[in-house]
């Protein structure tokens, strides 16, 4: 086992696409850590950088404290569970487990006690006679998964391996993953779009955009402190409302927040973090969660909408609605199960004024506050 | 299902089609078993059925060495054709070597009029003392399926096949155990197909053989076109001759056909 050290790392393909600019993270040893980002930010080109599968443009790759950069993929013992899982078809699903230890001379006796114990682990035992072909998705899956663990690597690296299994079947793999963390400790980072394995899969997200790090954090606290509207507006399901609009001073130390006609009172505690942005255009960050239907104790304020839709959606009710009445910007909020409103009602919803955010209103990056605990 | 009478054109339009190129196959066969005379005769008459005209070009003909020389220099020709083609098509699929240049440069040789090719090779032979053998013929033969088997078997090392490549790569192979144990077994249907290929090409290959054979060397398809007496063309002995080299062909068909089918379904496992 092995942390993961980044050092400025640049990907660029013929002299001049940036794929990956100037990146710096720290993996530390045992650690899950989730490279979240959407299709194209650089994640994928970052993980074959670590493999070893893509050549590092500029910067430094170490692996257990060792320089990395130069050494051949088979060298750098690490596995890769691939988005295809790139099983290889022509083996039985045991010479697929196997191949990795064959090649790395390890006697025959010790290749077929390793497998049984993997593919018991695996609950794949039933299938080792098969090839690929005869085996399902979520089979494939685990089988790439085993083929990946049986060799005891330094580090795990998942290229959206839960990316071709349906709803059902993502789910249980996701709790299995994280079960196989806590059973065999190895480092692991896994590289996704869905924000859902993200939250509830890692001990730490980096989020990538355009090739860069936007911010890296563990997911409760990206998720009540987003560093910029981008990040915002990616993570949760349905994301933070994002609202232009302007904070206002009294001159007296009041600050408001306006979003469309909605008037929010920014809470004492932010205030002498926010001031400095007195009259300055925004854009305001509304959690859908964090609107109520009936007041709470000294922190809410009533805001106005004009519903638009209502989604059921089973275990919650979401409410599509302008914010401060007809023609207002659009929000979402997350309601109750039993909630019910006819398109068109004027509901008065309930903010809780601890979770608002600001950010720069150019920008775009969160201004500067007191963390969300 | 369709209405059946909607089946019925295209049916018919498939059996007039496969009658245009069976017709000539079935006559072959008929006039092989006929004697000398009735397969001269229109229209055409059942008359005498036996094997004579078969048991003729084994005894009248060279007929076994022209086989002989047909199959060793179609099977030679293939086997060096076939491990150099994979080796093309793999630094084509993946290291684009030569670009978009040295790809069409392979596909502009099979363009060329071979009687081009012809000359040359004429005289290069005959300075080099491979006039006449089969050596020389295998490698003439060679020109022609090289370029033709490593264009064919490009496609089978794209797609899916780097994916795998990489997973190799990763579980600890090198990069020639990886093109060894995965990427030449995963395209090996394809490669078998390209195999079957190159032997047909080379099996029916009548020019060069025409110019660059001797006697000892000639293969079967001047034989056949050497099949000629004083007396004219003695059709009955040539179709017997017609059916036997057919023979080979007709026994790879099934594979070729399984493997190609194989070979491109493969690389879809998803």
């Amino acid at each position: 086992m092995a942390g993961i050290e980044l050092k400025n790392i640049s990907k660029v393909y013929g002299g001049s696409v940036v794929a990956v600019d100037d990146i710096s993270l720290e993996i530390k040893d045992g650690e899950f850590m989730i490279f979240l980002g959407p299709s194209g930010c650089g994640k994928s080109t970052t993980l074959r950088m670590i493999g070893g599968l893509e050549s590092i443009s500029k910067g430094d790759l170490l692996i257990g404290g060792k320089r990395m950069n130069d050494v051949d993929p088979a060298d750098r013992d690490i596995a890769i569970v691939f988005q295809n899982y790139a099983l290889y078809p022509h083996m039985t699903v045991a010479g697929n487990l196997g191949f990795g230890l064959k090649l790395r001379g390890v006697d025959r006796g010790e290749i077929e006690r390793r497998i049984k114990a993997i593919s018991s682990m695996m609950g794949i035992e039933a299938l080792l006679e098969r090839k690929p072909a005869q085996l399902s998705g979520g089979q494939r899956q685990r089988v790439a998964l085993g083929r990946a663990l049986v060799r005891e690597p330094q580090a795990f690296l998942l290229d959206e391996p839960l990316s071709n299994l349906d709803a059902k079947l993502r789910a249980a793999m996701r709790t299995e993953l994280i079960k196989l963390h806590h059973k065999v400790g190895t480092t692991i980072i896994h590289v996704t779009h869905d924000q859902i394995e993200a939250m509830t899969m890692g001990q730490r997200i980096c989020i990538m955009k355009d090739g860069h790090i936007i911010q890296v954090g563990a997911p409760l606290d990206v998720y009540r402190n987003p560093a910029n509207t981008f990040v915002a507006g990616f993570l949760a399901s349905p994301p933070m409302n994002l609202v232009t609009g302007r904070l206002e001073g009294n001159g007296g130390g009041d600050l408001h927040a306006l979003a469309g006609a909605a008037r929010l009172p920014i809470p004492e505690a932010f205030r002498a973090g926010y001031a400095g942005h007195s009259g300055a255009a925004v854009t305001v960050g509304l959690r859908p969660e964090d609107f109520h239907l009936a007041p709470l104790a000294g922190r809410s304020v009533p805001v106005a909408v004009r519903t638009v839709a209502v989604e059921l959606l089973g275990p919650e009710v979401i409410l599509v609605a302008e914010l401060g009445g007809a023609g207002g910007p659009e929000i979402q909020a997350r309601m109750p199960r039993d909630f019910l409103a006819r398109p068109g009602a004027e509901l008065t919803l309930h903010y809780d004024l601890t979770q608002i955010h600001l950010f720069d209103g150019q920008s775009g990056t969160a201004l500067a506050r007191p963390q969300i605990a | 299902m369709r209405p059946g009478w909607r089946n019925i054109i295209p049916h018919i339009v498939l059996s007039v089609f496969s009658l245009a190129i069976l017709l000539p196959l079935i006559w072959v066969v008929r006039v092989s078993l006929t004697d000398k005379l009735t397969a001269y005769k229109i229209p055409p008459e059942i008359g005498h059925v036996g094997i004579e005209n078969y048991i003729e070009i084994f005894s009248t003909y060279p007929f076994e060495r022209w086989f002989f020389n047909s199959l060793i220099v179609a099977l030679v020709s293939t086997a060096i054709a076939l491990p150099l083609a994979t080796a093309m098509a793999y630094a084509f699929a993946r290291f684009n070597t030569g670009g978009a240049f040295l790809r069409l440069g392979v596909l502009a040789s099979q363009m060329l009029p071979p009687i081009i090719l012809v000359l040359p090779l004429f005289t290069l032979f005959f300075s080099t003392g491979l006039m006449q053998t089969r050596m020389g013929l295998i490698l003439a033969h060679l020109t022609i399926s090289l370029p033709f088997l490593a264009w064919m078997l490009v496609s089978f090392f794209e797609g899916d096949s780097a994916s795998l490549e990489e997973a190799a790569r990763i579980d600890g192979a090198t990069r020639w155990q990886a093109f060894i144990k995965i990427a030449v077994p995963v395209a090996a249907p394809g490669i078998l197909a390209a195999g079957l290929l190159g032997f047909i090409l080379s099996w029916n290959e009548f020019l060069f053989a025409l110019v660059l054979s001797g006697a000892d060397s000639q293969t079967l398809p001047i034989g056949l076109a050497s099949m000629e007496t004083h007396a004219g063309v003695e059709i009955a002995p040539l179709a017997a001759a017609t059916v036997v080299s057919l023979l080979p062909v007709f026994a790879l068909l099934p594979f070729l056909r399984k493997y190609l089918i194989k070979g491109l379904s493969l690389g879809a496992l998803k």
